[in-house]
């Protein structure tokens, strides 16, 4: 069991040397000589107008809200997979109960109209 | 038709019309500056006559013509719904203690005046009273005097780079060593920087089909408003004109709309020839039809690979697809004239040589093929449900808004209206072809879509028509004063050698008189206006880019739309910038 | 257990594994341009090396010595973390996925075909997958380009999203498998694959992993017609190389888990008898998920971004929660 997170570590130090490698061996080799018109933001080749941290609409902040009750709920959902067919039958009424709120809650973030891009 | 318009005028204002002239079948009525305003609101709305289009609104400088008052504004009407045309001259009186002279303006009658005004204020400086926003247009916001007047002079003005590289105090390659002058735009008052996120897409973007730059208001990806920024692209072919002959300037308006050269060929041959009066040979008029309709499907062809493109990504397939098949209509072109793509392909008086004898042949096969592949485009496309929704329902342009701003060809038909010159003034023999007018009723991108499509096949249809009963007989006029002879004859005939040797040092001169030319082109209605001061160079040449006009529903199609179908709405714009800055 | 099996082994095979992904994300950008090519009736890359077959090679050099170029208002930590934020998730997810069903032995060592058995597989498959959104989004955030901030506000919530079906629909699939980890999940497809099973399941599991890994028709993130470049607008040379191998390898990984979870994995006919069939098998798989979505991307319009947030939530998640009571009731049903 440890080991198996043991193995898993050993690939995860070798995925952050891999960019490290390649941003230091770029960094090394590649040609230096930044001026302010390269060195400007992109925005079509003009002047940018206005500030780009601006406060901005919520519409994707509401779908970000409605993720997270869903995915809390989506979790509790996958140790009744596991053990499903060791559990007797009214794990499946209470899991069909527990899925039947999730839709609820679904329908009435729907009909809220926190689906709707507006 | 406009001899009833103008009885009309005369009896509703007896004190407003100065003059009435014809010439050439265009009625001219001239108008006092006071007078204007009312007398154009009766054109629009007294119901016999109905004036709803402002074709195309510009200037002439007449301070070489001797006539005063020096500047006067030319207005070029047409009425759909009657089919009849007119146009009006008004005088400027202007006595040098302002500025420049003052017209009023009809951009609250005709909305599409906004950006003609603008153009003529720009290139021409004259003010117009009751514009919404009167700023440059085409010119950089600081540039220095009006280059359409006959006094502004001709001549370069300094290029600024931001590197010069064969330098060699500046051998370090891009270091700036000059800042060009940046003088961007400015945007209308009531845009809203501050809690609105402001975004340009272009000039520098990759999908405004060119130096073209929007200014988007943004309100979460939700647009507030649009505002064009043109004359990236600016070239002045209308001071070019007032300074070449006739003939020169034909390689000029293949660079407009670069995708729809013949058809600007096509305009512009027709407006000289309407000057001269000359009589093109039918070989010639159906040759031209081919040509133009060959060249519209080219056009159609690329919007649809470019729209596509637009909507689904770099990778769609139906880019490359069209753009094979454009490439053999442009293989088509190549065997008539040796160009492709800048064809300069017709002459005034007719065409520049005799098509190839394999050229029916190639037409023949390329248009059987073609039905063929039409289909699959269809099958890729109509009824994808991924491109319906992206499309339908997306830039919504009602047919009376877009004939208010003057918006012509397959984006005023999609709002259900059948207006086409080549079935309301035929031209070039267009009136022997059987063919039908595509329209819709949504006005929605995917109307557009539609129409554009079955426009194709009724192109195909003309030139199968006119490619299996091409006329025998002479490829061009035989009126020497206009076309060349034939290389066989200069050397038998001594008359042939002088008409040729005259022909290519002086040019013909028209008689003086003004004409409008109009024709239907891929986008809409290119027209050309030419002012013949008697001399083998027009005194006055303008061009009413279809791009240009239509590009100004823009803001009104897209407002409350998101972003992602700006990119749909440009696209079915089917914006060339050549076109739109000339 | 001896530090060989311990680290050793594992190092080793870890290695192989980035190696095996680095050399196949090279040569998917070259088979892509291929395929694609051959849609549209072109050439594709041909230039370099015999069939152009040394053109992601050139791409990588030209890439690295690339001038860097940072614009002068970003956000200088995050602006440079984020490439490798997400880069680094897509390599270790690879850590579960088991390529093979047979065990060899070499020099004394019993090498599994995998880098590690982790018994909750699948959850830390959810879990890391997860965490790739985080170097788009960061990445959008600090270059101080609009593009780019739009373009990682529509990432972020659609990636959020589309994993909300996709981690249902594994739901689904775990209720017949029984067990988290990969290997178990696949060695339940030894007599039928999940895809005839969970036809539906599998379905909303590509279409979510399409979107997940940003391919078309869901390519909104970066919509170049409209955002440029999206949230990579401001990223050049080997920084933006991290992205493109980000986006790249997350593809393979997609195919891969699809047909781990869906296709059966390594199994397939004879597999028993010469065990490294199993393999083959594997890599035939993925490349068929992936000439799939290389198909897709040749072949239809990208979606609008409300359209696309309005799938996800008024089709697809209803339809997988919908998957999994039915799948429920008829394995109790089944016994």
């Amino acid at each position: 069991m440890l080991s198996d997170f043991t193995f898993v570590g050993i690939l995860v130090l070798i995925a952050v040397l891999l960019p490290v490698v390649g941003l230091g061996l770029s960094w090394l080799i590649r040609p230096k000589k930044p001026n302010p018109v390269k060195q400007s933001t992109y925005e079509c080749g003009i002047e940018t107008i206005g500030d780009t941290w601006v406060q901005f609409r919520a519409q994707y902040y509401i779908y970000a809200l409605v993720f997270v009750v869903f995915d809390i709920e989506a979790v509790f959902l996958l140790p009744w997979a596991v053990a499903y067919d060791q559990l007797p039958l009214y794990a499946l009424t209470e899991a069909v109960i527990f899925v039947l709120i999730l839709a609820l809650a679904l329908v009435y973030a729907w009909r809220k109209g926190a689906l709707r891009w507006s | 038709m406009s001899d009833t318009t103008f009885e009309k005028l005369r009896a509703q204002f007896p004190d407003a019309v100065l003059d009435v002239s014809e010439f050439r079948g265009d009625t001219t009525a001239t108008i006092t500056r006071e007078t204007f305003l009312d007398v154009a609101r009766f054109l629009r709305d007294e119901p016999d006559l109905q004036y709803d289009l402002l074709v195309d609104l510009t200037s002439i400088d007449r301070r070489d013509l001797g006539i005063e008052p020096r500047f006067v504004t030319v207005y070029e009407l047409y009425s759909i719904p009657k089919n009849h045309s007119a146009r009006l001259k008004v005088p400027l009186p202007w006595d040098n203690s302002t500025e420049m002279p003052q017209c009023p303006s009809v951009a609250a009658i005709w909305p599409t005046g906004n950006w003609h005004e603008r153009e003529v204020y720009d290139l021409m400086g004259i003010g117009f009273t009751g514009h919404p926003w009167l700023h440059r247009i085409l010119m950089p916001e600081n540039w220095v005097g009006h280059p359409l007047r006959k006094d502004y002079p001709l001549g370069g003005e300094p290029v600024y780079f931001s590197s010069d590289r064969d330098n060699p105090r500046f051998a370090h390659l891009g270091k700036p060593i000059m800042e060009g002058p940046s003088y961007p735009s400015k945007l209308p008052d009531d845009v809203d920087s501050e809690t609105h996120l402001v975004i340009n897409v272009g000039p520098q973007h990759p999908a405004t089909h060119g130096v073209l730059r929007l200014a988007v208001e943004l309100d979460g990806e939700r647009i507030v408003s649009v505002n064009p920024d043109i004359g990236y692209l600016h070239s002045g072919f209308e001071k070019t004109g007032e300074n070449k002959r006739y003939e020169k300037f034909i390689p000029y308006t293949d660079r407009m709309d670069y995708l729809a050269a013949m058809n600007n060929n096509l305009a512009y041959v027709l407006t000289v020839e309407k000057l001269l009066e000359v009589e093109i040979p039918p070989r010639a008029q159906y040759i031209r039809v081919i040509l133009a309709e060959l060249q519209r499907i080219a056009s159609h062809l690329f919007w649809i690979a470019t729209h596509a493109h637009d909507v689904s990504g770099t990778i769609h397939s139906l880019l490359m697809y069209a753009l094979r098949e454009r490439e053999r209509i442009l293989d088509i072109f190549e065997m008539f004239c040796g160009a492709r793509l800048t064809t300069s392909g017709m002459s005034v008086g007719g065409l520049r040589q005799d098509i190839p004898g394999a050229f029916p042949d190639a037409v023949r096969s390329f248009v059987s093929e073609f039905w063929k592949r039409l289909q699959d485009y269809e099958a890729m496309l109509t009824r994808n449900p991924i491109w319906l929704s992206r499309l339908k329902g997306v830039g919504i342009l009602r047919a009376e808004d877009a004939v208010a701003l003057g918006v012509t060809g397959p984006m005023l038909r999609a709002g259900g209206v059948p207006f086409d010159l080549r079935k309301a003034q035929p031209y070039s023999s267009y009136d022997h072809f059987d063919f039908d007018i595509p329209t819709a009723t949504e006005a929605d991108s995917y109307a557009r879509y539609q129409v554009r499509m079955r426009e194709m096949e009724q192109s195909l249809r003309i030139v199968e028509q006119a490619v299996n009963r091409l006329p025998e007989g002479p490829f061009c006029t035989d009126d020497r004063k206009v076309a060349p002879p034939p290389r066989s004859e200069i050397d038998l005939s001594m008359e042939s050698l002088i008409h040729h040797f005259k022909l290519y040092t002086e040019g013909y001169k028209p008689p003086v008189g003004e004409v409008y030319g109009m024709a239907e082109n891929p986008k809409g209605i290119l027209g050309f206006f030419l002012v013949s001061d008697g001399t083998a160079i027009p005194y006055r040449l303008h061009v009413r880019g279809p791009s240009f006009v239509n590009l100004q529903a823009t803001d009104l199609m897209a407002r409350g739309h998101l972003l992602s179908d700006l990119i749909t709405i440009i696209g079915t714009i089917d914006v060339v910038l050549g076109d739109v800055d000339r | 257990m001896d530090w060989i099996s311990l680290l050793l082994v594992p190092a080793i095979k870890s290695l192989v594994v980035v190696v095996a992904l680095l050399t196949g994300f090279a040569y998917l950008s070259y088979v892509e341009r291929k395929l694609v090519a051959r849609f549209q009736v072109r050439y594709g890359p041909n230039r370099a090396g015999p069939f152009g077959i040394l053109q992601p090679i050139s791409d990588a050099l030209k890439m690295v010595f690339k001038e860097e170029i940072v614009p002068l208002n970003v956000d200088h930590v995050v602006y440079l973390l984020s490439p490798a934020l997400t880069v680094m998730p897509a390599l270790v997810i690879w850590a579960v996925i088991p390529v093979s069903g047979a065990s060899f032995t070499l020099f004394g060592q019993t090498i599994t075909p995998y880098v590690s058995d982790v018994n909750v597989g699948l959850l830390y498959i959810l879990a890391i997958a997860s965490l790739a959104t985080y170097g788009i989004v960061l990445a959008g955030w600090s270059s101080n380009n609009k593009y780019s901030l739009l373009g990682a506000l529509r990432t972020s919530s659609q990636m959020l999203s589309y994993e909300l079906p996709m981690g249902i629909t594994l739901v689904s699939v775990l209720l017949i498998a029984g067990s988290l980890s990969l290997v178990d999940i696949v060695q339940a497809q030894r007599g039928v694959w999940f895809a005839l099973l969970q036809p539906i399941g599998f379905i909303i599991y590509f279409i979510c992993g399409l979107a997940e890994a940003g391919r078309s028709p869901f390519d909104l993130p970066e919509t170049e017609n409209e955002l440029v470049s999206g949230f990579a607008t401001e990223y050049g040379g080997i920084k933006f190389a991290l992205f493109f191998m980000g986006e790249y390898i997350h593809m393979i990984t997609i195919s891969a888990l699809a047909t781990t979870f869906f296709l059966g994995g390594w199994y397939g006919p004879f597999v028993n008898q010469i065990p490294v069939l199993g393999l083959v098998y594997f890599l035939i798989k993925v490349a068929f998920m992936i000439f799939l979505i290389v198909w897709i991307r040749a072949s239809l319009p990208r979606i609008r971004y409300d359209k696309l947030m309005h799938f996800c939530w008024k089709f697809l998640l209803p339809l997988s929660l919908l998957n999994l009571v039915v799948t429920a009731v008829v394995l109790v049903l089944v016994g």
